[in-house]
């Protein structure tokens, strides 16, 4: 196809805040069919780059041309009349409403009377299905539909507003992996049809896998443009994370395993069972052991770990923490046994987003703080300081509400407010879905850390490479059986990959 | 060049912002001295805190509910029910204590049936106190009738709402005891931070080993007991028990005064000092209104106008 006119083009695009440059003279191009991916640590300008993209915010300098001409900044509807959308990482969709609703939500086409015209607008949404080779039931409500329909619908919408441009945020962070192959088809459609496509991910197998090239960021600044063919993984990686990082991360991989830790039994799950959810799943978690629990996305790895805490119950079974049989009705309970647990959806049940960090990191650790009636804020201060210091939490200001932190740093704060408890036994649920990989490989180090204090550490993820990087032990769970244990040492992933895909087959 | 300038401005705003309300205060308190100057009279002045003092009591007392992201609507009927049981206290020759603890724990009763059913059954705050705002005010008129009950010959309950010490009503300083109390107890315990973390996020606050629901129901006796003290001095001031007092918009007066402060309405932000910042705010435009003799249908008016104009000064510092 030989249109050399780029649909998008930004050039030179600075954005100052305050003191702070978060984009540095940024130029960025997409073509008609092209998928781009946008890599980068968190705070590499990744988002302040998508922002101007979509008109959120203006950039201090810069212009950005639309098909060639330029376009006004700072204006999302002017954007949005230009063809370039944006897909959220966090659903905007109505849960509660049809996908039909969805697709048209804010601008239903009416006939006489301002009445909306039902008719039309399932007639246009139909051509729309078809041209794309979508296939979604317009009748559904969306928030019945799996992940990745619901993705499907943003694309719809993205598509009904005529979007030649779709900047996708991490649009695979709660996909399980056929999933994810889905939404990739999706992508190669679009991209056959002249859609251009900016993947935003910090997913590097599906950066390989979906795209054609890549913008690789790095504190502010682009500092690489390739063809995907020809580049290779550790090379996007180090130019992500620069030197010191990468060789970090080097050596973390080729740490030694601890399977069974201590040989001290700290939890001991017999049978437990939760009536339509999960059955008769045994297992023993050690001292000084990092136990993965991995699966498919709906293995019910979420709902045991809750039950673990106290945040929901299980039918039967018995529970045993350090020898002690014990039933937990709450959280409260389970934390006053020296557990900790860290939740899958940091925005939606782990932060108080509002508040400060300091806060935050106090959040679980209250009575430590009181004396008598009074809260010692000084301490609770103290405390957070030195938390965000041995975190290295950036940036290192107490003060500063957690909403306005990257999402590597908000993981940190969530997984750093037990870490003053020194729990005993520490549950975390995808603890580095979307963030980069330089706060990964922190998050990791602060497992290991944990593990060499003592603690059992169980870790739920689907995140394979991560399973293979931190597990001592490996546990894979099918449709709410636990149904295979392993020594990390003496599997290999493709015999995973074969466990976990068993009964989804 | 140019950027700078355009810049200099949200700025200042972005700086002022965070005080925007006292400011305000302090402009209307001088447009109002420059026009009447009896308005900054010292009797003027006491008569605007004693004005503020039910209010103030309760709004103070159900910031915390506000703040949970919860809302209670069952004030005016408490109001009146609290001094009803007093009342009756009294015709039963109960010493003083026993007639205030008496009313007040009617009112913290009241509270915590809200909060356990709000806390418990997860059912929306604003049905649940609405309903209750029926029930108890039919339930007052059961204990009361439509009679108004003369409080008279009792000289130390009547101190309590229309005594005066050291030249200021006595009002003035039980108002102070509460506002300090409430303060007190978010900025220096747990469970000041821990109604902002509810507000904020429930959920996390539960998986971080919070008693979510007894904090929740805890503050909706707070503010039951709030309604109630109110009602306690109110018939006291007035030597009347009637069941119909406390009449609806009472509550809609105490959460504007809650809101007008600044803390949000979705829970989380907020705080009593600001709540006692939008109490004094909303006192001093009725007073400095009724001071000019302005007609009370244009008071209405432009009191809904200054409201939703320091709502949307407030919104800025977001």
């Amino acid at each position: 196809m030989p249109d050399p006119q780029p649909l998008v083009r930004g050039i030179g695009l600075t954005k100052v805040y305050g003191n702070l440059v978060a984009l540095k003279d940024a130029d960025f191009t997409v073509m008609p069919g092209e998928v781009r991916a946008l890599i980068g640590s968190n705070g590499a300008g990744k988002s302040t780059l998508v922002k101007i993209l979509t008109g959120a915010i203006a950039p201090t300098l810069g212009t950005v041309e639309i098909a060639g001409k330029a376009a006004p900044l700072g204006d999302p509807s002017e954007m949005i009349r230009r063809r370039v959308s944006c897909i959220y990482q966090h659903s905007n969709l109505a849960p509660a409403m049809s996908v039909l609703d969805n697709i048209f939500l804010g601008r239903q086409p009416t006939g006489k009377f301002g009445f909306v015209d039902r008719g039309r607008q399932r007639r246009e949404a139909l051509a729309l299905l078809e041209r794309h080779g979508i296939d979604l039931d317009l009748d559904a409500t969306v928030s019945n539909l799996p992940t990745v329909k619901q993705k499907e619908v943003e694309i719809m919408k993205a598509l009904a507003l005529d979007a030649q441009v779709i900047l996708m945020d991490e649009p695979t962070g709660w996909l399980a992996a056929s999933e994810v192959t889905k939404l990739h088809a999706t992508v190669r459609m679009l991209k056959a049809r002249g859609v251009g496509i900016v993947y935003i991910s910090h997913m590097l197998d599906e950066v390989f896998a979906v795209c054609d090239t890549m913008t690789i960021m790095r504190d502010g600044k682009v500092i690489a443009e390739s063809a995907v063919a020809d580049i290779d993984r550790p090379r996007v990686v180090h130019l992500m994370v620069g030197e010191k990082l990468a060789r970090e991360s080097e050596r973390a991989a080729h740490q030694k395993r601890h399977p069974r830790g201590t040989g001290e039994i700290r939890l001991r799950a017999r049978n437990l069972t939760k009536r339509g959810v999960f059955q008769g799943v045994s297992f023993d978690l050690y001292a000084g052991e990092i136990l993965c629990l991995t699966g498919l996305i709906g293995s019910k790895r979420t709902e045991l770990v809750r039950t673990l805490f106290g945040a929901d119950r299980f039918d039967s079974g018995t529970l045993e923490v350090e020898g002690q049989p014990v039933t937990f009705g709450t959280p409260a309970r389970a934390i006053s046994h020296g557990i900790g647990f860290v939740p899958e959806d940091r925005h939606r049940d782990g932060l108080m987003l509002d508040m400060t960090m300091t806060e935050n990191l106090a959040m679980a650790m209250l009575d430590r703080f009181r004396r008598g009636l009074i809260l010692g804020r000084n301490r609770m201060v103290e405390a957070g300081r030195r938390a965000i210091s041995s975190l290295s939490i950036q940036p290192p200001d107490g003060t500063r509400p957690v909403k306005l932190l990257s999402g590597g740093n908000q993981q940190k704060v969530l997984v750093g407010k037990w870490l003053n408890r020194s729990p005993r036994i520490l549950i975390l649920d995808e603890p580095t879905v979307g963030i980069d990989v330089g706060a990964k490989a922190e998050i990791y180090g602060i497992l290991r850390r944990e593990r060499e204090l003592g603690a059992a550490v169980l870790v739920v993820s689907s995140d394979l490479d991560e399973v293979m990087t931190v597990a001592d032990r490996i546990g894979v769970m099918v449709s709410g059986r636990l149904a295979a244990l392993h020594d990390a040492d003496a599997v290999r992933m493709d015999e995973i990959v074969r466990e976990i895909g068993e009964a989804a087959a | 060049m140019s950027a700078g300038g355009a810049t200099a401005l949200p700025e200042l705003a972005r700086r002022i912002a965070p005080n925007a309300l006292p400011i305000v205060i302090l402009v209307i308190v001088i447009v109002f001295a420059v026009a009447q100057p009896a308005f900054l009279k010292p009797d003027n002045l006491i008569g605007i805190v004693r004005q503020v003092a039910l209010i103030g009591i309760m709004a103070t007392c159900t910031t915390f509910v506000i703040m949970t992201g919860g809302v209670d609507l069952s004030v005016g009927p408490v109001l009146a029910i609290a001094g009803l049981v007093s009342y009756y206290s009294l015709e039963a020759d109960l010493p003083l204590a026993l007639v205030v603890l008496a009313g007040l724990s009617m009112g913290v009763l009241v509270g915590l049936a809200n909060g356990a059913v709000i806390a418990l059954l997860q059912l929306p705050p604003i049905i649940v106190t609405l309903a209750m705002l029926s029930i108890v005010r039919g339930s007052a008129l059961i204990l009361g009738g439509p009679e108004q009950h003369l409080i008279r010959n009792e000289p130390a309950y009547s101190f309590i709402g229309a005594g005066s010490l050291f030249g200021l009503p006595f009002p003035i300083y039980l108002f102070a005891l509460v506002a300090l109390v409430m303060i007190l107890v978010q900025r220096l315990t747990p469970l000041g931070m821990l109604v902002a973390a509810i507000g904020d996020n429930e959920t996390a606050a539960r998986l971080s080993g919070h008693r979510t629901r007894a904090t929740k129901t805890l503050v909706y006796a707070i503010s039951g007991f709030g309604a109630a003290f109110a009602g306690i001095i109110q018939s006291s001031q007035v030597h009347t028990a009637l069941a119909t007092y406390g009449p609806f918009g009472t509550e809609l007066d105490v959460i504007a005064a809650v809101v007008v402060g600044g803390t949000s309405i979705l829970g989380g932000n907020g705080s009593v000092a600001r709540t006692l910042v939008g109490v004094f705010f909303l006192g001093v435009v009725n007073n400095g209104m009724n001071i000019l003799n302005i007609p009370i249908d244009i008071q209405l008016i432009a009191k809904g106008g200054i409201i939703v104009t320091a709502l949307a000064i407030a919104a800025r510092r977001a």
